[in-house]
C-alpha cells in the first residue's frame, strides 16, 4: 500500500495526463461533448420516475426524482470506473507491451477519469435541488469522504479485475452485467429505508432477518447510496451502522485486490 | 563507476500455445486438487542464462536472427517484462526508445501528442514545455502541429515520435529498430542525433539493429545473440563478421533444400557434383581467394561429337554470375558411352564471402545443341574475413588506390617506410 501512494505520487503528472487524455478522446468529436457525461443518470432518472408512478415506492419527504439521481451518481460513477478500470490493462495493450511505469496508473485512471464526469452531474443535482427549492446543510462536508470511499470501493474491483481480465477475458464482459443486476441489490430504485423499514423493524425474514440486513450492507454501495442521500438532502448526517459492514469488506479486500494485481503485473507484457 | 547495466543469468521461458480458457483452467485445477497429471504446455526458452555487464558511457550493439531473443531481452531491461530466473540491475534512468509512437492517439494534435508522449516516457510538463520548440523544430512539423495526428503522413508520425523519445533526458537509451524511419534526409538527422547523444554526451546506449553496418559504425562492443543465448561479445568487427558467417550459414541451409532444375535429352546423366578445396578435400565451405576445383562425373549412355562443358555460378535467387565453357580448352572430338571425370580448376576464387549456386551444362553436335543442362545443382558458401564495407556485391576486385597529389603520396610512402622493420 506503501509503494501504492509512492507511486501516485511519483506519477501524478502522468496520471494526470492520461486521464485528460480520457476524456478529451471520448469527448473530441462529439458536438454535445462532456454533456454525454450526464446524459445516462439523467435518463435512467427519468425512466425510473416513470415506472415509479405505476409501482410506488414511498421516498419519504425528498421528492422522487431528486432522491433517487443523488442515488444514481455514486451508483454510476462506481459502476463506470469499475467496470471501465477493468478493462483499463487490456485497453493500453499497446503501451503495456512497449513502456514501463506502474501498471496500477490505469486503472486509477479510468477512476479518475470518471471522477470528473461526477463532477459534472454535480451541476445536475444542484439544478434539481434548486428547483424543488432544497437547500443543503452543513452535512454536505460528508461528500467527499463518502466519494473517496466509493473510489476505494471501485479500486478493489478494478484492481482484481483488471489483473484476471488479462488472463479471462470473461471478465471485462460478464462484470457489466454483474454490476447492473447489483444495482438491484443497492438502494437506488428504492430508498435503503424501506430495505430497514423490512427487516429491522417488521422482521420480516423472522430470525434470519438481522443477519440479511447485514449480508444487505456487505455491498458497500449500499452504505455509500443512502450516505450521500442523507448528507445532501435529507441535512443528516450518514447511517454508519449500514456503513461498516461494507467498509470491513472493502478494508479487507483492498488490500488483496491491489496485491493480486502487483503480483500479476510483471507478466502483463507476456500474456495481455 | 558502478556498471551502468548488469545482467545475470537472465532467463525468459514462455509457454507456447494457446493460453487455455477459464473453463480448462478450472477443469486442471480439478484435475490437479484431485492429484491426476495435468498436460502441461511446453516451454521456451526465449533467453537462457544470459549474463554481461555494461559499463557506463559504452555503446552496445545486440545482434542475431529473428527469435534470438533480442527483443525479449530489451524488454527485461525496461522493465517490461519479469524474467523468469536470474536478475537485471539497472543504474540510471531508461528511455525505452522501443518502437517510437506508442501511445500516440489518432485524434489528438501534434501539440497534445507530445505532451502526452511526453509524460507516458517520464516527462514532466515543466520539461516538455522547455524542450517543446526544439522538438518540433527537430521534428520540422512547425507547420502541422495543430492537426491531429491521424492526418499526418505515417512518416511525420514517426518523425514527431522520434523526435519526442531522443528528448528524454535519461542516462540509458535502449534503442530497437528506430533509425529506419522517415526519408533519407531524415534518417541522416537521426543517425546524426543518435551519434551526438553517443559520442557527446556520452550516454549508454543498447542498440538492436538489423542493420549490421549501422551496429559496426556506432558501436564500440556488439553482443551476437543465438537462440536465447550469448553466442559473441566482443569488438564490432570480429562479432559482425562472424555474424554475417552464421548468416549465410543459414541461407544455405534452407538454399539447399531448394530443388535442382535440370533438364536433359537422356544422352548423358550427371551422376555427382563436388567441390574441392586447395587440399583436394571435399567441401561445401570454400575459402574467399583460395584455389578450388569444381569435379563433375557424368555418365554418357550414347556416344556424342563435338562437346563442350559448361558451368556458371549463380546466386539464390538465380542472377548468373559467370560462365565459362569448355570449348577453347578442351576439343573433345568423341565421347565414349560409359562414366567420365571432369575437372575445372579456379585459381583465388574471388567470389565475396556469401551463398552461391551452381549451373552445369553439356552441348553436342556441330549445331551445339543441350544435351543436358541444370541449375541450382549446388549450394556452397564462400567464407572468409573482409571488412564489411567490403562485402556488398559479389566479386572481390583487385584494385588499388593512389592519391595522385604528388606530396600527400611521397608522405604516405615516408611513413610507411618508416613503419618496416
Amino acid at each position: 500500500m506503501l509503494t501504492l501512494a509512492k507511486n501516485l505520487y511519483d506519477y501524478r503528472e502522468l496520471l494526470l495526463t492520461l486521464a485528460w487524455k480520457n476524456i478529451a478522446v471520448r469527448y473530441k468529436q462529439a458536438y454535445l461533448g462532456i454533456a454525454w457525461a450526464i446524459l445516462k443518470p439523467v435518463m435512467l432518472m427519468l425512466i425510473f420516475t416513470l415506472v415509479k408512478s405505476f409501482v410506488g415506492i414511498d421516498s419519504g419527504d425528498i421528492p422522487y426524482p431528486v432522491l433517487v439521481f443523488a442515488a444514481l451518481m455514486p451508483w454510476t460513477f462506481f459502476q463506470e470506473s469499475a467496470s471501465e478500470g477493468v478493462n483499463s490493462v487490456v485497453g493500453n495493450t499497446a503501451l503495456i507491451k512497449k513502456i514501463y511505469f506502474p501498471r496500477e496508473i490505469f486503472p486509477i485512471t479510468s477512476v479518475l477519469t470518471k471522477l470528473v464526469e461526477l463532477g459534472i452531474n454535480f451541476v445536475i443535482l444542484a439544478a434539481l435541488m434548486a428547483w424543488y427549492g432544497m437547500v443543503p446543510t452543513v452535512y454536505i462536508l460528508w461528500v467527499p469522504p463518502i466519494i473517496a470511499y466509493t473510489v476505494l470501493a471501485a479500486l478493489t474491483i478494478a484492481f482484481f479485475g483488471a489483473a484476471v481480465n488479462v488472463y479471462y477475458r470473461d471478465v471485462g464482459q460478464a462484470l457489466p452485467v454483474l454490476l447492473s443486476l447489483v444495482m438491484y441489490a443497492s438502494p437506488v430504485i428504492y430508498p435503503l429505508q424501506l430495505v430497514k423499514d423490512k427487516l429491522l423493524v417488521q422482521q420480516a425474514a423472522g430470525e434470519w432477518s438481522n443477519a440479511l440486513y447485514t449480508l444487505y450492507t456487505l455491498n458497500p454501495l449500499a452504505g455509500i447510496i443512502d450516505a450521500f442521500q442523507s448528507v445532501v438532502l435529507r441535512g443528516a448526517p450518514p447511517d454508519l451502522n449500514a456503513m461498516i459492514p461494507g467498509a470491513v469488506a472493502i478494508a479487507v479486500l483492498l488490500p488483496l485486490s491491489y496485491l493480486y494485481f502487483k503480483r500479476a503485473e510483471s507478466y502483463f507484457a507476456d500474456v495481455i | 563507476m558502478p556498471p551502468a547495466i548488469e545482467v545475470s543469468h537472465l532467463t525468459k521461458e514462455y509457454r507456447l500455445g494457446a493460453l487455455q480458457g477459464l473453463k480448462q483452467t478450472l477443469l486442471n485445477t480439478g484435475a490437479r486438487l484431485m492429484g491426476k497429471p495435468v498436460p502441461e504446455r511446453p516451454l521456451f526458452k526465449a533467453l537462457d542464462d544470459v549474463s554481461f555487464s555494461i559499463e557506463q558511457g559504452e555503446v552496445v550493439g545486440i545482434i542475431g536472427h529473428n527469435g534470438a531473443g533480442k527483443s525479449t531481452l530489451l524488454k527485461m531491461l525496461a522493465r517490461i517484462s519479469t524474467p523468469t530466473s536470474g536478475s537485471v540491475k539497472v543504474n540510471g534512468r531508461i528511455a525505452p526508445l522501443i518502437e517510437v509512437g506508442a501511445g500516440f492517439v489518432p485524434d489528438f494534435t501534434g501539440r497534445e501528442n507530445v505532451y502526452l508522449n511526453g509524460a507516458i516516457l517520464g516527462m514532466s510538463k515543466k520539461e516538455i514545455d522547455r524542450k517543446f520548440d526544439e522538438i518540433v523544430d527537430f521534428a520540422e512539423m512547425a507547420e502541422f502541429i495543430d492537426t491531429p495526428v491521424k492526418r499526418y503522413s505515417s512518416g511525420m508520425q514517426v518523425k514527431l515520435a522520434f523526435a519526442v523519445a531522443t528528448s528524454v533526458e535519461s542516462e540509458i537509451l535502449i534503442v530497437d529498430e528506430v533509425l529506419a524511419v522517415g526519408d533519407l534526409a531524415f534518417q541522416r538527422k537521426c543517425f546524426d542525433r543518435m551519434e551526438d547523444l553517443i559520442k557527446r554526451q556520452g550516454k549508454t546506449v543498447l542498440l538492436v539493429s538489423h542493420n549490421i553496418r549501422q551496429v559496426q559504425r556506432l558501436c564500440t562492443r556488439v553482443i551476437l545473440l543465438d537462440h536465447g543465448r550469448i553466442n559473441q561479445d566482443g569488438m564490432p568487427q570480429a562479432v559482425c563478421d562472424s555474424f554475417y558467417e552464421q548468416s549465410d550459414a543459414k541461407i544455405h541451409a534452407n538454399a539447399a533444400l531448394a530443388k535442382a532444375r535440370t533438364r536433359t535429352s537422356g544422352d548423358l546423366e550427371l551422376i555427382e557434383l563436388s567441390l574441392l578445396d586447395q587440399d583436394g578435400i571435399d567441401t561445401n565451405r570454400l575459402a574467399f581467394n583460395q584455389d578450388c576445383v569444381i569435379q563433375f562425373k557424368i555418365h554418357v549412355h550414347q556416344a556424342l561429337n563435338d562437346v563442350t562443358f559448361g558451368f556458371g555460378f549463380h546466386t539464390t535467387d538465380f542472377v548468373y554470375l559467370t560462365t565459362h565453357n569448355s570449348e577453347e580448352q578442351l576439343h573433345i572430338k568423341t565421347l565414349h558411352p560409359g562414366k567420365h571425370e571432369i575437372l575445372c580448376k579456379i585459381s583465388r576464387l574471388p567470389l565475396l564471402p556469401g551463398i552461391y549456386s551452381l549451373r552445369f551444362g553439356v552441348t553436342a553436335g556441330k549445331a551445339g545443341g543441350t544435351i543436358f543442362y541444370g541449375e541450382n545443382l549446388k549450394h556452397f558458401q564462400v567464407a572468409g574475413n573482409l571488412p564489411v564495407t567490403a562485402r556488398e556485391g559479389f566479386f572481390a576486385l583487385d584494385a588499388q588506390w593512389l592519391l595522385a597529389d604528388e606530396g600527400a603520396c611521397v608522405h604516405d610512402i615516408a611513413v610507411s617506410a618508416n613503419t618496416m622493420p
